[in-house]
């Protein structure tokens, strides 16, 4: 008789233990998951985080090249006017260039644009339109110049269209 | 499971934002902007154009560029503002069948919602591109004063856009969201929006989780266009008066005068004076104009003030309709990139009597707090706490103040600075500060006043058995290990002998938050004079050392030196010794800086004498050892090669 209760609290015992294991096992799954997952999440944060910094430094002179364009914009229509009165003299012409190659040197590029072109909204802006010998709705005339910075535009190059 | 995105979508502008690694992010578009104009066209060669590459054609192409598309949708023709709205807005609009508005764009008639649509479209693709996964849910914010019919198309825009709309939410209330404001009990919100062409006023009241609008009010035109139109026409007056020029006449003039006038007003915000200038801007007989002016911050505000009240006056009046005092409100929250105008936050901050919340980019608040809507939701979808709210499945809990122990003087020296993550562990090792010293107390502690007996004491133990060294010489190792329970155990181990002592401290992070509230106040309070006290403490820990240097240099050099030489560091170290014991902190500092400039004579002297000497010596001038005061008290000496004679804190900026 004793031994028979003895015996089944065994059994009973190694049904608790089983049970206990089982759930253990679980739990561990499920931590050994999470911690996995935790890790994975940081391992993708660096990863992000270094891709953001990489765009970062490509483009964090951005603004400046923006101030730096509308310089340019500004030697452009000086030296428009100095051509029409024939007072343009070569210095000013070296200056440009020079403001041109360090820009071009930090990954700056000018926009071919030119008359008859298809206007294209993704790299050209309509400031108006004028009456031309083109297609309509093509590009007229440039009147300032576009940029793109390291392959995005950082300005739109402005332009009429034909009407 | 995919994301569900937030989107704004605004009457000139649209943003969209999602969780990313547990924080609200907003999603750059392909043109690797953080906003979309809300512009739809329709080309010559019948392509559709949508966004920025709209605005930037819509010059050629007025009719058929449709924007402010927010103005009608779900709306009926018949409303007073759509029939004024439709005088200026240069594409055609017509009544539907049903009362409703068709837009012409192209050859085809559309309603206004399938306009949405197409910017909801793009918004969808972009987010698509930048997060890599397909996007197929989406919270979409409306204004609060928007009616039934209104929400309801825009919630078929967002369908016809291929999204399916979860929710679709207030705009102040996504706000609110962005601020976490939600979580408040029993209070009252205004969130005051002030964009590019509307401006909105809001009323919330948040009990138990739900944020309700009490009223809502504002102008649908009125707006930062209106402020660049004011700069724009004093510029144009001001040139004529310069030049005797109207450049208003000449469109690319007015344009580049327009860009000038955003622009300066950008800056306005954060400088007090701009220049606009523009070069070559027109031109008469005599040759080419220039335009060049200051613009300053008050003549600026002056150009707006009116509008700057109106909107303060119908604020109050939308407070005063939702049953309010003005000063029954809790919480201001600012919206819309004109909100960055200085006089626009002291108008608000005055009418209150509050500082307003900011903080977050008020273009991107709405878009934000709709992206946090949407991850509660996906939270609820997938069983689990939003991100952010409770960082993924695991609870991760934060040490609510610092902790450390006291060092030399009464210090408190911090490892683990408060709002740390745990688990967490932090070691940093320090030394002895006098001569032979057998043992160092730790004496645990957390809170945030600089001084060790303002803070509240968690643990004190000794670590015996150092053997005997100079001050400055034995390295202990003190370690902070605080796992994921805020259990702490700090250890102390002596590198040389590698005796161990060890404590356990429970219940680090069960602070109650009024405790906290409490303690920081306090630190902060006393911030001044624990930072003098601290200084206090340091200055004449240096003015120990040095003292203990100089002695121990004069005893070891014997008669190496000349008496003179002796004599001159005597006076000095006698001079030191005189003050530092006092209060007059910049007496002990001359003090010490003479006799530090005394003390190196010793060092060249033996140099000049006897370079094997003085090489072998050379350690000694610059060796924190020896003193006479205090025993027991750690003081960090890891560094103490680099830092010399002295108890400077290495975590301390």
């Amino acid at each position: 008789m004793n031994d028979k209760i003895k015996k089944n609290k065994e059994v009973d015992n190694g049904k608790d233990f089983r049970l206990e294991l089982e759930q253990c096992q679980k739990e561990k799954e499920e931590y050994l998951n999470s911690w996995k997952r935790a890790k994975a999440d940081l391992i993708n944060y660096q990863k992000d985080e270094a891709k953001r910094l990489e765009e970062m430094a490509k483009f964090s002179n951005w603004s400046l090249m923006e101030d730096l364009i509308s310089v340019i914009d500004n030697f452009e229509l000086a030296i428009e006017v100095l051509e029409k009165s024939g007072q343009a003299e070569k210095g000013i012409y070296m200056i440009k260039t020079k403001l041109e190659d360090s820009l071009k040197k930090r990954g700056l590029e000018k926009m071919a644009v030119s008359v008859g072109q298809p206007f294209d909204p993704s790299l050209h802006e309509v400031m108006g339109q004028m009456e031309a010998e083109v297609e309509s709705g093509a590009i007229a005339e440039e009147i300032e110049g576009g940029y793109i910075l390291n392959g995005r535009v950082i300005r739109p190059a402005r332009v009429r269209v034909a009407k | 499971m995919s994301k569900i995105i937030g989107i704004d979508l605004g009457t000139t502008n649209s943003a969209a934002a999602a969780i990313e690694s547990g924080s609200p992010k907003i999603l750059e578009n392909n043109e690797g902007n953080r906003t979309t104009p809300s512009i739809v066209a329709i080309n010559k060669s019948g392509e559709r154009i949508v966004g920025l590459l709209a605005k930037r054609q819509s010059v050629a192409n007025p009719k058929n560029t449709i924007f402010s598309v927010k103005r009608f949708i779900g709306r009926k023709f018949s409303d007073s503002e759509v029939q004024n709205d439709k005088k200026w807005l240069p594409y055609e609009i017509k009544e539907s069948d049903n009362g409703g508005i068709e837009i012409k764009m192209g050859e085809k008639w559309h309603k206004p919602e399938e306009i949405s649509a197409m910017v909801l479209a793009k918004i969808k693709a972009d987010a698509e591109a930048k997060l890599g996964e397909k996007i197929t849910e989406a919270v979409i914010t409306v204004p609060a004063y928007f009616d039934d019919s209104q929400r309801q198309a825009t919630k078929n825009a967002g369908e016809v856009a291929g999204l399916k709309v979860r929710r679709i939410i207030n705009e102040p209330t996504a706000a609110a969201l962005a601020y976490g404001l939600n979580k408040k009990n029993d209070e009252q919100i205004v969130v005051y929006d002030f964009g590019g062409g509307t401006f909105d006023v809001s009323v919330l009241e948040v009990t138990d989780n739900t944020i309700e609008v009490k009223a809502t009010g504002g102008d649908t035109h009125l707006g930062g266009d209106d402020f660049d139109k004011k700069i724009n026409d004093y510029l144009v007056v001001e040139y004529k008066k310069q030049e005797g020029i109207d450049i208003s006449k000449d469109p690319l003039a007015l344009q580049r005068l327009k860009e000038a006038a955003e622009k300066a007003k950008h800056e306005l915000s954060t400088s007090l004076e701009t220049e606009i200038n523009l070069p070559y801007i027109s031109s008469d007989s005599s040759g080419p104009k220039h335009f060049l002016i200051k613009l300053t911050r008050a003549k600026f505000e002056s150009l707006v003030s009116d509008e700057i009240e109106r909107s303060i006056k119908l604020t109050e009046q939308v407070v005063k309709e939702a049953g309010f005092k003005v000063g029954d409100i809790d919480e201001i929250i600012l919206v819309g990139g004109q909100t960055r105008i200085p006089a626009i936050q002291a108008a608000v901050k005055k009418a209150f009597g509050k500082e307003p919340h900011q903080g977050v980019n008020p273009d991107e608040v709405v878009a934000i707090g709709a992206a946090i809507q949407a991850e509660i939701l996906s939270a609820k979808d997938e069983g689990r706490k939003p991100e952010g709210e409770v960082k993924d499945v695991l609870l991760l809990d934060v040490t609510p103040l610092s902790l450390g122990i006291e060092t030399l003087g009464g210090v408190f020296t911090k490892l683990i600075d408060k709002n740390t993550t745990i688990p967490t562990e932090k070691t940093q090792v320090f030394s002895t500060a006098a001569d032979n010293q057998p043992s160092v107390e730790i004496h645990v502690l957390q809170g945030e006043r600089e001084m060790a007996v303002g803070n509240k004491t968690l643990a004190r133990f000794m670590l015996d058995g150092i053997p005997p060294a100079p001050r400055g010489t034995p390295q202990v190792e003190v370690k902070f290990d605080m796992d994921a329970n805020g259990i702490l155990n700090v250890s102390a181990k002596d590198k040389a002998s590698g005796k161990t002592q060890s404590v356990r401290v429970e219940a680090t992070t069960s602070i109650s938050k009024e405790e906290v509230e409490r303690l920081k106040q306090e630190a902060a309070k006393y911030a001044d004079e624990d930072r003098k006290n601290k200084e206090g403490v340091e200055v004449r820990n240096q003015a120990e050392n040095l003292v203990y240097v100089a002695e121990k240099s004069l005893k070891d050099a014997g008669d190496k030196v000349s008496a003179d030489v002796k004599e001159g560091i005597t006076k000095k170290i006698d001079a030191l010794k005189a003050v530092k014991d006092g209060q007059d902190t910049e007496a002990i500092k001359t003090a010490t800086s003479e006799l530090s400039s005394e003390v190196q004579k010793v060092g060249q002297h033996l140099y000049n004498k006897d370079k094997d000497q003085g090489q072998s010596q050379s350690g000694q001038s610059d060796q924190p050892e020896g003193s006479e005061q205090k025993e027991e008290k750690t003081d960090e000496g890891e560094k103490s090669e680099e830092k010399p004679a002295n108890g400077d804190k290495p975590e301390e900026k």
